[in-house]
């Protein structure tokens, strides 16, 4: 009886099976597909499947918006957006997946260890965006091209401007350790969230687990999503955050709220969100073109302006009034480690912090 | 045409036995009364015939056709009879128009012989005024000719009524009682009518069986159950009765309170103690000592009553054992009088034990 | 008086009578509905992930604390909102169905609108109300008593948070058991003890209570249940303080890599307490039938309160500030302000929280479609069945009648959540792939709604007399016939009431819907909680208040429609 438990172990091990087995292995591609651009066919036949779903754990608002700067370009093709945390969208594929459910077109996720997984799954379907091969740096796209860096964010600290003051603000995650802020922290869960999955990684290696263990004697407000930290500061209900989407703070300081983001001494955790395409899409086409419109400078520049994302897109402008992206101290993202030390992180932190 | 046969028909449930054994045949366009006391299994019988309940042992036959019987049971509405409810069970939501052609609906009768039908039961059964309420407007008499009406318009083989008169009050009840025979000498359809009222039973009943604890004690024609009372229990369910215990002398006599009494009935054996009934209105009273010299017994009058056209005595004989007597109004004997009764020997049954 | 001259006919019959198959099939799909996921959950339980037998699964609830802790929080929480809703809802129903307590109706409806307002909604709007440092209430609390801005007054985030909101929400079912059950008190009871010299508390302290205890005992077992198996509240309210329920713990073994076997094994204790629950609340209540009999209608007489029917009231609107008036205030608050944490001011105003939810917010419509479409669905179908049914038990038509009833009642015992997991199990695999679907969200929501809907109309069929189909059917119609000319119509009120029931109970369901739904089958409960999970406040707010509107209307309009002819019942 086929089970659904996919454990990533095991298919780490039998990926690195099949890369010493490399040569009898028809999986890895000796070079990245051509580049594709968008046809006038491609746009036609798009618009005749009628629709493109997009499974992505960007905040709703800006992923709403993309999808409709989307649906203005190309009239004709509806873009359903399915946001939800990205360690519930790999359960939510996994699920239909395991159903012969095939829903999904293109996923984006702020957890890029899933890509890899499901690129080992042999489930993204490669697919160059021109803007991807020509400008990208090759560190931001998947060498076999089944998917490239759509975003890339900070997950910073922050603090309530109204109940906090800049001299008392913490300015590394020691600061977050002291006694005054117990009962004052809000955070969020990587067992939800792929940004909180890829900072605890990277936290855990470069700052270790005793971190953790003392964070979790300050009575920290547990939420689910990354997006979640920034709301609840500016609701005032908690006054610092101890990780969080640095767009969201970005988005909310702009429109008047009284937050304002803090980047660690230690260093400030990278997360990477790819966008990728699955082969078993029920609208390849709309996918396609999708795919191509999210990297392009017009979709990279409304990301980083509406969204307060960051951009690999050589062509983007940093918005004013931000922390420029070289000036930040940032930690190095390693996704295929993620990949290999996800459950464990997992375990342990539920073990830490009892939910 | 169909009689209504019961041969051997037992119901269980679990351990009691509610129908033991019960053999009958109802013939056909006669009416059979089903008599006794509640508990005793007569409204099971009557659902058993009705199709409601399944027989634990025996069989339910209509003319030669097999209708119930513990292997099969035909259902309630395959077997073209008739019921009319304790509580009439008229449907609410429905006018009394509504109510009465239900059957006829079913059984797909055209609109006109429908109407032409209603009008003939209408007229009959003097609902016609009526025919546009709602069975919450009615009294319980007409909501009883409702129900009269509803089973007799589908012209049934075999009408089944479950004690269909215990909700109206007395007077009413009288007066149905009679409509209750004359509708039945008027359509003759096989009737068996389930009651605990034995003056219902005496006055509508061609065949009557009294039933007790599940058995059929005695089934006969009225003049027969009240003239000769095979069992205690039949005699002093059916009209009242006095019923003497005394040792049987030899076999047509018994010993009272010191006297012979002579009897009919049942042949006795010397010795053994022997009820003997005899009703009230047949034992006569009289303060001076009566010409008979058989069956004449001394006793005290213990109580008295007068009921407008009739006197009730209670009288003591000289072994303790108490009579009622019923005389003509006018005879006055005052209590403590000391008194003559005499019983006639045609009158004192003797019965089974 | 001349016999009537035409030749009597008996009743034709089609041939063949359709009554026994019919109640076969509905009793098989009653059989199919309940009996498959709870076989899944029971292999899921003893195997392990090879399939092979094994009791392994079950130390592991006992031994660790991840399992075990939120085992007997669960406990905790069934008992204390048992008992809190006891000791709410006996004396208001005392007050509603026996007293003269001003604006009675009133506080009925109010209580119904509890009653349909979504307990996971209620969560998030009291989050809005009590969250410590950000809630309304706490803010209005330090602006009152000038406080720091560390102190707070309500913390929902916590045990007593938890508790408190579901009691709210559970109320409801032990106000209507008892309220019902005094309704139809007859008033000797109590005129004899008053004609006794004994005074009204005396009365209602040794007459009325006791007579009302069935049913009081009855909403005690009920609001524990419910509150053991809810996830929609837990979830929202006991992460963030730090601790898990059985039900999100069940959840949490979903995620990726799920662990089915540890859900399934976690979910049995549950099971086998619920049924053993049902069978003490069996026993204690013995065969008391609660059908009114014979038709007389005596009104209750009314006990008069005097003085105190005002405080009366004043205590019962103070109540029903906590399910309604508050929450609701939140909610509307929170949809037209810029930050859901401030009033609504004439600077803080805005339409755009609407205009997000219903022209940007892609979901919103395929939400709202599906479970209108699955409310509608779920309701005829399973009041059809529920109706089908009842009459088989109640009528004993066909054997085995007593399983089919404890089927119908079984569901009771499921949480919704593992009832989600085992029709995952169930229907994801050929011959019946129906995950995906709108199909198994279906079949999830008649499971869950049918031993309400089947208590409901078994205790209606048993006020039907059974003379009145008995005297159907020997005129000629079958059982099937007598149930659709005779018995449903005057089942009537029973019928909406369930209808209406099992549609609020469908637009409220998360638990289960949260296991079975995709993008393309989501419905609104789910789109609710996938925005609590990233902290859309406003737009849930408003979503939450577009649910009311519609469940209210629903109803509303289902009760004032003449079904089945407006024929009046005597």
């Amino acid at each position: 009886m086929k089970r659904t438990t996919f454990s990533r172990r095991d298919l780490l091990i039998g990926s690195s099976a099949l890369a010493v087995g490399g040569a009898l292995s028809t999986r890895v591609v000796s070079a990245a597909p051509p580049a594709s651009a968008v046809t006038p066919e491609l746009i036609a036949a798009a618009k005749k499947e009628g629709q493109v779903v997009w499974y992505t754990s960007i905040d709703l608002k800006l992923s709403e918006r993309i999808g409709k700067a989307f649906e203005a370009k190309y009239p004709g093709v509806a873009c359903k957006v399915e946001r939800s945390g990205a360690e519930r969208l790999l359960q939510r594929i996994s699920q239909e997946y395991s159903a012969n459910v095939h829903a999904v077109d293109v996923v984006n996720s702020s957890d890029a260890s899933l890509l890899v997984y499901w690129k080992d799954q042999d489930m993204l379907a490669p697919y160059v965006p021109e803007d991807v091969v020509k400008l990208y740096p090759a560190e931001h796209k998947d060498a076999d091209g089944t998917f490239a860096s759509f975003r890339v964010f900070l997950c910073v600290i922050a603090y309530n401007t109204n109940l906090v003051k800049k001299e008392e603000a913490p300015k590394s995650f020691a600061d977050l350790l002291d006694p005054k802020w117990k009962g004052k922290i809000v955070k969020a869960h990587p067992g939800y969230s792929g940004t909180i999955m890829t900072a605890t990684y990277q936290m855990s290696r470069d700052i270790g687990w005793g971190y953790f263990e003392k964070l979790a004697q300050q009575n920290i407000m547990q939420v689910q999503s990354a997006a979640d930290p920034p709301k609840k500061i500016a609701l005032g209900e908690r006054a610092v955050m101890a990780d969080g989407v640095e767009y969201l703070i970005f988005a909310e300081r702009e429109s008047g709220q009284p937050v304002e983001p803090v980047y660690a001494t230690e260093g400030t955790p990278l997360i990477i969100g790819p966008n990728g395409l699955f082969k078993a899409a029920p609208n390849p086409n709309a996918a396609r073109l999708f795919q191509s419109f999210c990297f392009t400078p017009e979709c990279q520049q409304l990301c980083i302006d509406v969204g307060g994302l960051r951009s690999v897109h050589p062509q983007t402008k940093e918005h004013a009034g931000r922390t420029p992206l070289s000036q930040i101290k940032l930690m190095k993202d390693d996704a295929a480690a993620v990949l290999k030390h996800g459950e464990e992180i997992k375990a342990r932190y539920v073990k830490i912090f009892h939910v | 045409m169909a009689s209504v046969e019961l041969r051997s028909l037992t119901k269980r449930y679990g351990d009691a036995t509610v129908v033991d054994d019960i053999s009958l045949t109802i013939a056909h366009g006669h009416l059979v009364c089903l008599l006794g006391p509640s508990g005793c299994g007569k409204t099971t019988t009557l659902r058993l015939i009705a199709g409601f309940v399944e027989p634990s042992a025996g069989e339910i036959r209509v003319g030669d056709k097999l209708i119930s019987s513990p292997a099969s049971t035909l259902p309630p509405e395959r077997r073209n009879m008739s019921m009319i409810f304790q509580s009439y069970a008229l449907w609410p939501h429905m006018t009394v128009t509504e109510n009465i052609v239900y059957g006829l609906k079913l059984r797909k009768f055209a609109r006109d012989i429908i109407a032409k039908k209603l009008d003939a039961i209408l007229a009959t059964t003097r609902l016609a005024a009526l025919a546009q309420r709602y069975p919450g407007e009615l009294s319980g008499g007409q909501q009883q000719r409702v129900a009269l009406a509803r089973a007799l318009i589908v012209e049934p083989e075999t009408l089944l009524l479950d004690e269909p008169l215990s909700n109206l009050d007395a007077n009413l009840r009288e007066e149905m009682r009679f409509e209750v025979r004359r509708l039945h000498d008027a359509y003759r359809y096989t009737t068996v009518y389930v009651t605990h009222d034995q003056s219902e039973a005496l006055t509508t009943a061609d065949l009557i069986a009294v039933m007790n604890a599940g058995k059929i004690e005695q089934a006969g024609s009225p003049e027969e159950i009240y003239n000769r009372p095979h069992s205690e229990f039949v005699a002093r369910f059916i009209g009242s009765s006095n019923v003497i215990k005394g040792k049987a002398l030899d076999n047509a006599r018994i010993d009272f309170a010191g006297s012979p009494l002579l009897c009919v009935g049942e042949p006795m054996t010397a010795g053994k103690p022997t009820p003997v009934s005899i009703r009230p209105h047949d034992i006569g009273i009289s303060t001076g000592k009566p010409s008979q010299s058989e069956n004449v017994v001394p006793a005290t009058v213990v109580r008295q009553v007068f009921l407008g056209d009739r006197r009730d005595y209670m009288v003591e004989a000289g072994d303790g054992t108490q009579l009622r007597v019923v005389t003509e109004a006018d005879e006055n004997i005052p209590r403590g009088s000391a008194v003559w009764l005499h019983l006639p020997p045609d009158r004192c049954r003797a019965l089974a034990g | 008086m001349t016999a009537v001259s035409s030749a009597p006919a008996t009743p034709r019959h089609a041939g063949f009578d359709m009554s026994k198959p019919v109640l076969l099939a509905f009793a098989a799909v009653l059989c199919a509905l309940i009996v498959l996921p709870l076989s899944w959950l029971v292999y899921y339980a003893f195997t392990d992930k090879k399939g092979v037998f094994t009791l392994a699964n079950f130390p592991r609830l006992v031994t660790d604390t991840a399992y075990f802790d939120p085992l007997l929080t669960t406990f905790a929480l069934a008992i204390s909102a048992a008992v809190i809703c006891c000791a709410v809802a006996a004396p208001m129903g005392w007050l509603v169905g026996r007293t003269d307590m001003p604006l009675r109706r009133t506080v009925r409806l109010l209580v119904t609108a509890s009653f349909v307002t979504p307990p996971f909604i209620g969560a998030i709007a009291w989050e809005l109300l009590a969250a410590p440092n950000s809630g309304l209430l706490n803010q209005l609390f330090r602006d009152l008593t000038g406080a720091d801005a560390g102190t707070h007054l309500f913390n929902i985030y916590s045990f007593a948070g938890l508790v408190f909101v579901m009691s709210c929400y559970t109320f409801p079912y032990v106000f209507v058991l008892v309220a019902n059950a005094l309704d139809r008190m007859p008033s000797d009871l109590e005129d004899a003890s008053a004609i006794l010299g004994a005074k009204t508390s005396y009365t209602a302290w040794r007459v009325t209570i006791p007579l009302a205890l069935p049913a009081l005992v009855a909403g005690a077992l009920v609001a524990f249940l419910e509150a053991m198996t809810q996830f929609g509240t837990p979830a929202i309210l006991a992460m963030p303080a730090g601790f898990h329920t059985m039900t999100t713990k069940i959840w949490s073994l979903f995620q990726f890599p799920a662990k089915p076997e540890l859900a399934a094994a976690a979910s049995l204790p549950l099971l086998i307490l619920t049924v053993i629950l049902l069978r003490a609340q069996h026993m204690v209540l013995g065969r008391r039938s609660y059908a009114v009999v014979g038709g007389k209608n005596s009104e209750p007489r009314l006990i008069r309160l005097g003085g105190y029917k005002w405080l009366a009231l004043a205590l019962s609107m103070l109540v029903l500030m906590c399910p309604v008036f508050l929450p609701y205030f939140a909610l509307l608050n929170a949809s037209f302000s810029k930050l859901a944490s401030h009033l609504v001011s004439f600077n803080n105003f805005t339409l755009q929280n609407i205009r997000f939810v219903f022209s940007e917010l892609s979901a919103t419509q395929i939400a709202i479609k599906n479970t209108f479409v699955l409310g509608i669905l779920a309701a005829t179908f399973g009041t059809i069945l529920a109706v089908v049914i009842g009459y088989v038990t109640a009528r004993q038509a066909v054997i085995g009648h007593r399983v089919l009833g404890f089927l119908a009642s079984a569901p009771l015992a499921i949480p919704g959540i593992v009832l989600g997991v085992g029709l995952f199990f169930s229907y994801m695999r050929p011959p019946f792939v129906l995950y995906g679907t709108l199909w198994i969200l279906l079949i999830a929501f008649v499971t869950l709604a049918m031993p309400a809907a089947y208590q409901q109309l078994q205790s209606a069929f048993r006020a039907v007399h059974p003379e009145l189909e008995d005297a159907s059917r020997i005129l000629g119609a079958t059982r099937l016939r007598s149930l659709w000319q005779i018995t449903a119509p005057l089942l009537r009120t029973s019928v909406i009431a369930t209808w209406c029931f099992i549609f609020v109970g469908v637009v409220r369901e998360l638990s289960a819907a949260i296991m079975l739904f995709t993008s393309q089958t989501k419905v609104l409960s789910v789109l609710i909680y996938d925005l609590n999970e990233s902290g859309d406040l406003a737009a849930i707010a408003v979503l939450g208040v577009f649910m009311l509107i519609i469940t209210s209307a629903v109803v509303i309009i289902a009760n004032s429609l003449p079904v089945f002819g407006a024929r009046r019942a005597a």
